[in-house]
C-alpha cells in the first residue's frame, strides 16, 4: 500500500522522468546551445588572457586565469540550461493550455518546477560537457578537489531560485499580456549582478555589497565560485543563503499564484 | 444522486477596448479602457449521476467558460455549484481525481512521445495502484482499440488516433464525470461515430456522467439523452434530446450529385424539397418528421444515377433560431430540469 507522501513522491517524479524523455527530442536545440557556449567561452578566453597578460599578475582578487575560465564554464553551463519559464507559461494562458494543466491532482507551480528541475538538469549535463571540452583544450584539467562536490551541491538550489524568479514573473501572465519586458530585465539582472560574467569578488565593493543582499548571487555565483574555489565553511553559509531566498519566494510565488489563479482568464474554446 | 448542481452562476471578464487608429492607440497605452463582457449570465442546471448532458449554444455562448467553471478552472464572478458535492474552484485538486476532461482543441498528451508515456504519467498523477493501473490501461487500449498506436509518438498520430487516446486517457482513473468540450471537432464521419459508441459504452458500463458540448447534432443526437441549449450565458431550452430532435432537428439537408447526362425524379418524394437545383448538383431538405431519411435516400438511391452524396444535419445556429422562435417547447432554466 502506497502512503500519501510516496504517492505524491511518484506523481511529481513521473513529470520529470517524462520531461527528460520529451527533451531528449530536441537534439538540435542541444547542439545550437552547445555551439554558441563554444563560442563564448572562445571568445572570452582570450578576452581574460590578456586581461591577465596585462595585468602582470598570476592572479586576480585571488582566482587564477584556470579558476575564471572554468568558473564562466559552470556559470554558463548553469545560465544556458535553465529553460524559458516565462515563454512558456505566458503561451499556456495565451493558447488556454493551462486548462489541461489545471485539471489535473497536481500542483501548477510544483508540475512546472518538476519540469524545470529535470530540463535543466539534463541541459546542465550537456552544456558542462560543451563548455569543459573548450576549457579543459585551452585551460587544462579542472582539478579543483572538493570543488566539483560544492558544485554538485550548490545546483539543486541554484536551480531552484532560478525556477522561483522566473515564476515569480512568468506567473504574471494570469494578470497582462506580455511578461517578456520583465523576463528580460530579470535574465540581464542575473548576468550582471548575478556573477555570470564574473565572480563577485573582482567587482567594485559597494556592488559586491549590494550583490551580497540580492537573490541572483544563488544563481550562478555559488555553485560557480564554490566549483572552482572550495571553501567548507562557507559551503554551508551559502547553501544557508540559496535556501533561505528559495523560501521566500517560494512563499512569494505561492501567494501570487493563488491570487492570479482567482482573475485568470482561459482563452479558447 | 446529484452530479452537478449550478445556481445562478455568472463569469464576467474585463476586456481592453482597443479603437482603431495609431492616435487612439497611443491614448489606449496611456488611459485603457476596459469593457465587461459576460460570458455566462447567471446559469442553473442540474444533472443526475449517470446522465449523458448535451450542453450546447452557438460560439461564445458560454459552455466554455461554463465547464473551466465546473472543472474548477475559472473563478466565477458570483454564484454556485456543487459538482460531486464539492465546490470546484475552492477544491480543485480534490475534485481533480473525481473528474475528466477532454478538450478537443487541446491535447493533454505529450507530443513527441507516444501515448504510453502518458498514460503511466496519468496513473502516477492519478495515484492508481500499479496493478490496477496496468489492467485499466490494458482493458482501454483493448476496447478503444489503441494497440497499434501506444508506442508511436503522439505527434505521428492522425486527428482521430488522438482524439481516440486522448478520450481513453481522460478514463484512466475511472472519472465519475466526464467533460467532453467539442470532443469530435474535425473528425471524419467514422471516427465520431466509433468515438460515440465508445464513449456511450463507458457511461452504460461505467455510469460516467457525461457532459458533453458539441457543435454537430449528431453527437447530441447519438450520445445524449438531455440537451440543455444556452445562448448569451443563459439558459434557453433544456429537455430530454427526443424532444429536440422531435421538434427542432427536423430537417436534414441531402446533397446529391448526379452523373452526367442523369435526371432527378419527376416528383419528389413527401417531405422532400429542394432548396437549390443545378444541372446536376440538388440541395434538398427532408423534412424528417413526415418522411424517413432511409426511405428518401433510398428512392433517390433506386431510381436515379448518382455520382456523389452527403447528409448533413442542420448547423447549430439554426437549432439556436428554431429554439429562440419557440418551434420547440423546452423548459427554461428556471424550472430545471433532473
Amino acid at each position: 500500500m502506497m502512503t500519501p507522501a510516496l504517492a505524491k513522491w511518484h506523481k511529481y517524479r513521473a513529470v520529470g522522468i517524462i520531461t527528460v524523455k520529451q527533451q531528449l527530442h530536441y537534439r538540435v536545440d542541444f547542439i545550437v546551445r552547445a555551439l554558441f557556449l563554444l563560442l563564448i567561452l572562445f571568445i572570452f578566453i582570450h578576452l581574460w588572457r590578456a586581461a591577465y597578460t596585462s595585468s602582470g599578475s598570476e592572479t586576480i582578487e585571488g582566482f587564477a586565469l584556470n579558476q575564471i575560465i572554468w568558473y564562466l564554464v559552470f556559470a554558463e553551463a548553469v545560465t544556458m540550461a535553465c529553460p524559458q519559464l516565462c515563454v512558456r507559461i505566458e503561451e499556456e494562458v495565451k493558447q488556454g493550455e493551462v486548462a489541461v494543466r489545471l485539471i489535473r491532482p497536481i500542483a501548477y507551480n510544483g508540475f512546472h518546477y518538476m519540469t524545470y528541475l529535470a530540463e535543466a538538469g539534463l541541459r546542465f549535463i550537456v552544456q558542462l560537457a560543451a563548455g569543459s571540452a573548450i576549457a579543459w583544450a585551452y585551460m587544462g584539467s579542472p582539478l579543483f578537489g572538493w570543488g566539483w562536490a560544492g558544485l554538485a551541491a550548490l545546483l539543486p538550489g541554484a536551480f531552484t531560485v532560478a525556477f522561483l524568479l522566473n515564476l515569480a514573473v512568468a506567473l504574471l501572465a494570469f494578470w497582462v499580456e506580455e511578461t517578456r519586458g520583465m523576463e528580460f530585465v530579470l535574465q540581464k539582472l542575473n548576468f550582471t549582478v548575478g556573477g555570470m560574467l564574473l565572480p563577485l569578488e573582482l567587482m567594485p565593493d559597494w556592488l559586491e555589497r549590494v550583490c551580497g543582499w540580492l537573490p541572483f548571487q544563488a544563481v550562478l555565483y555559488f555553485p560557480a565560485r564554490m566549483g572552482v574555489a572550495f571553501d567548507g565553511g562557507r559551503l554551508a553559509a551559502f547553501l544557508l543563503t540559496q535556501w533561505g531566498w528559495a523560501a521566500a519566494l517560494a512563499v512569494l510565488c505561492a501567494f501570487i499564484y493563488r491570487r492570479g489563479v482567482r482573475k485568470l482568464n482561459v482563452n479558447g474554446g | 444522486m446529484l452530479a452537478l448542481e449550478v445556481e445562478g452562476l455568472v463569469k464576467t471578464f474585463l476586456v481592453k477596448r482597443k479603437p482603431e487608429g495609431f492616435k487612439a492607440s497611443v491614448r489606449s497605452l496611456l488611459r485603457p479602457e476596459w469593457t465587461e463582457k459576460t460570458a455566462v449570465a447567471g446559469i442553473r442546471l442540474k444533472a443526475e449521476a449517470g446522465e449523458t448532458l448535451a450542453f450546447l449554444g452557438p460560439n461564445g455562448a458560454g459552455k466554455s467558460t461554463t465547464i473551466k467553471m465546473l472543472t474548477g478552472i475559472l473563478h466565477p464572478s458570483s454564484g454556485h455549484a456543487r459538482v460531486l458535492g464539492m465546490v470546484p474552484w475552492k477544491e480543485r485538486a480534490a475534485l481533480a481525481f473525481r473528474i475528466g476532461a477532454v478538450f478537443g482543441q487541446k491535447s493533454q498528451l505529450w507530443y513527441h512521445l507516444p501515448p504510453a508515456d502518458t498514460f503511466e504519467l496519468l496513473s502516477r498523477m492519478y495515484e492508481l495502484g500499479r496493478a490496477d493501473y496496468l489492467r485499466r490501461r490494458d482493458e482501454l487500449v483493448e476496447r478503444f482499440e489503441l494497440g497499434p498506436y501506444m508506442q508511436t509518438p503522439v505527434r505521428k498520430l492522425s486527428l482521430g488516433e488522438r482524439m481516440r487516446c486522448e478520450i481513453a486517457a481522460a478514463f484512466l482513473h475511472r472519472p465519475e464525470l466526464l467533460f467532453l468540450d467539442e470532443p469530435t471537432i474535425g473528425l471524419d464521419v467514422i471516427v465520431k461515430r466509433r468515438i460515440r459508441e465508445l464513449i456511450a459504452e463507458r457511461n452504460r458500463e461505467e455510469g460516467t456522467t457525461v457532459f458533453l458540448t458539441s457543435h454537430d447534432p449528431s453527437d447530441i443526437e447519438q450520445l445524449c439523452r438531455r440537451a440543455v441549449v444556452i445562448h448569451h450565458g443563459t439558459v434557453i431550452f433544456d429537455a430530454p434530446v427526443e424532444r429536440l430532435k422531435r421538434e427542432v432537428l427536423t430537417c436534414k439537408t441531402v446533397r446529391l450529385k448526379l452523373r452526367d447526362g442523369a435526371r432527378l425524379l419527376e416528383k419528389l418524394p413527401g417531405g422532400v424539397r429542394a432548396a437549390e437545383a443545378g444541372p446536376s448538383a440538388w440541395r434538398l431538405s427532408v423534412d424528417t418528421t413526415t418522411a424517413s431519411i432511409e426511405d428518401v435516400l433510398a428512392a433517390f438511391v433506386g431510381h436515379c444515377a448518382i455520382e456523389d452524396m452527403t447528409i448533413e444535419d442542420p448547423p447549430m445556429e439554426d437549432v439556436i433560431r428554431a429554439v429562440y422562435e419557440g418551434k420547440a417547447g423546452g423548459r427554461p432554466a428556471e424550472e430545471g430540469t433532473v
